[in-house]
């Protein structure tokens, strides 16, 4: 079975982050890009410190990107030296945020970053159908599933982790292929853990699940163990 | 449900030709010419699709068009899957400042879609260079469990300069010319290329006996120089597969010529496949590192020259190198491969190992 282990979510001005990161883990992560310390943030609060040896696949979507980075680079190329400093180059290669997390994750094996095309859409039912077959296959035994996104005023972060345990531990919810039973519509969009947690707070005991209209086979329901 | 999952079709445009079968013969005549890009003070080789027009976008339309035409009819509800590490930043530095990005990230994906005349799910993935592995990645995952049927992958990388000048700046850039396990080799060269796999869940040549990907978290920018990481991906891999190292009849490397990372792979495969080694090939000196496009486009060109029964051999290497100790193929060889395996070292600490069996 696949199980809903944490539904997270956290909204931050970038005034707010480093005091945020402090909190976390004691000190800054120094130069790294925001979405990285986005990462580090989230994962740590969805995988507590004896989960975190595991072994983990981290799958993360971003609207923005490192919008505001690729911006800055393109002034500092096109209009200045020709040359960047290296770490405004860095900053605009979001795959690097695995680079910061896995100290404090050891059991990271694996990290894609899905990049969307739309505003206001997430591509959810992708990384759960990944994450559900990834987990079911025994290739890793959590997964941990984001939407990070770095504005000039906002910072957003929401997270799912997924695990496939057998320690008895009682799970949030189970992650299941969608039924053609009573259920509430779950919509694919950034921001859908905090519906997710939502639903869990709620006490409403009917499924909630995410339809897929033009992939059927990735429609999916989280429902009350 | 888990189900095997095969290559149906491709279609590559790179520097060294438009259809994976004029790449091939290309490779196979041992051409690797490529031209150069001015940056500042700089001049560097680099590696252009040879195509005639020279405004941006419809470059890429071009590219794009040809590789979809190569795939053959499509169903238009197939999902895309998209690997780019730069998406539309060419385009914006082709346009006067101040320069704009669309709030998507990926929009330029859309685009994409419409060329190859495909409406149906897109996604995108941005892992540096082994963004291509990853797209495969998911689009095999959800084949294989019977979600979908089949899948376009593609890969996209055309010429921008803020790439070019970050890997300037971190002195990644070779001034000459791709050297891979070469004595004297000093960097990447970088290139651009337009690439398209189609995956099937119905049976062809060849299967995806197993891809994995993984990390290196030594440094941003480069791998642990004693290549366990990649080593133990390799393992993990051949295990995935149920291979031995000794049932892999060719490695197709990252070797792209730099210093450390050509080194941590050397390691990594002498770790795994001890002195009994198949043929090494690197594709980078003759196609350049096309990011992330890489994998497709090495994927694509390396079967295009195997369905000829031939491995071409790898430019650039002239001058062993003790400390690694290994050298790729020198000359063309006719060979009958049956489970090559396609090796990725990216920037920012992704690794991805792919192994086809020839059915």
């Amino acid at each position: 079975m696949i199980e809903l282990a944490a539904a997270h979510s956290q909204q931050l001005t970038p005034g707010e982050l480093p005091a945020a990161v402090r909190a976390a883990l004691g000190k800054p992560l120094r130069r790294a890009p925001v979405l990285a310390q986005l990462a580090v943030l989230g994962a740590l609060a969805c995988l507590p410190a004896d989960r975190r040896q595991r072994p983990t696949a981290l799958l993360w979507q971003t609207t923005s990107g490192p919008r505001l980075e690729t911006l800055e680079l393109l002034d500092e190329v096109c209009q200045g030296s020709g040359e960047p400093m290296p770490f405004s180059f860095l900053a605009t290669v979001p795959a690097s945020a695995a680079v910061q997390l896995q100290p404090f994750v050891p059991g990271l094996r694996s990290a894609s970053m899905l990049p969307l095309d739309s505003e206001g859409e997430g591509n959810w039912r992708l990384m759960l159908a990944m994450a559900a077959n990834w987990l079911a296959t025994g290739r890793y035994e959590q997964v941990l599933c984001a939407h990070l996104d770095h504005w000039a005023d906002n910072l957003a972060s929401h997270w799912l982790c997924l695990r496939c345990t057998d320690d008895g531990e009682l799970p949030l919810a189970s992650l299941r292929p969608a039924g053609d039973g009573d259920a509430l519509p779950l919509a694919d969009h950034p921001e859908l853990p905090a519906g997710v947690a939502a639903w869990l707070a709620s006490g409403e005991l009917r499924p909630l699940r995410l339809l897929s209209p033009a992939t059927p086979g990735l429609a999916v329901e989280f429902a009350r163990p | 449900m888990t189900r095997p999952v095969y290559l149906a079709g491709s279609g590559l445009v790179c520097a060294r030709g438009c259809t994976p079968a004029a790449v091939a013969d290309a490779l196979l005549a041992g051409e690797c010419a490529g031209s150069w890009r001015t940056l500042g003070s700089r001049r560097l080789p680099w590696f252009a699709l040879p195509l005639a027009d020279s405004d941006w976008e419809a470059r890429a339309e071009q590219a794009v068009r040809r590789v979809g035409k190569a795939l053959g009819p499509l169903d238009p509800a197939t999902p895309l899957f998209v690997a780019s590490s730069s998406f539309q930043v060419g385009l914006c530095e082709s346009r006067p400042p101040p320069y704009e990005l669309p709030i998507a990230n990926a929009s330029f994906s859309r685009r994409l879609a419409d060329w190859l005349q495909l409406a149906g799910p897109r996604y995108s993935f941005s892992s540096a260079c082994i963004s291509g592995f990853s797209a495969i990645d998911a689009a095999r995952s959800l084949i294989a469990a019977g979600q979908i049927d089949e899948a376009v992958v593609l890969g996209f990388e055309l010429a921008n300069t803020s790439t070019l000048a970050g890997f300037a700046a971190l002195e990644l850039l070779s001034s000459t010319a791709g050297k891979p396990f070469d004595r004297d080799r000093d960097g990447l060269v970088l290139g651009e290329a337009v690439a398209a796999i189609r995956l099937s869940a119905t049976p062809t040549q060849w299967r995806i006996a197993a891809l994995r990907t993984g990390l290196d978290v030594w440094s941003i920018t480069g791998p642990d120089p004693s290549g366990a990481p990649i080593a133990g991906l390799f393992a993990e891999c051949l295990a995935d597969a149920g291979l031995a190292a000794g049932d892999i009849d060719l490695l197709k490397l990252q070797a792209a010529g730099s210093p450390g990372t050509d080194l941590a792979e050397a390691n990594a495969l002498r770790t795994v496949f001890g002195s009994a080694l198949p043929p090494l090939l690197s594709l980078k000196p003759a196609l350049g590192h096309t990011l992330g496009a890489s994998g497709i486009a090495e994927l694509t060109a390396l079967l295009a020259c195997l369905d000829l029964g031939a491995i071409p051999a790898t430019a650039g290497f002239a001058h062993p190198d003790p400390e690694i100790g290994l050298q790729p193929t020198q000359q063309l060889c006719r060979q009958r491969v049956r489970h090559p395996l396609l090796n990725l070292v990216g920037f920012g600490g992704g690794l991805a190992t792919l192994i086809l069996a020839r059915t």
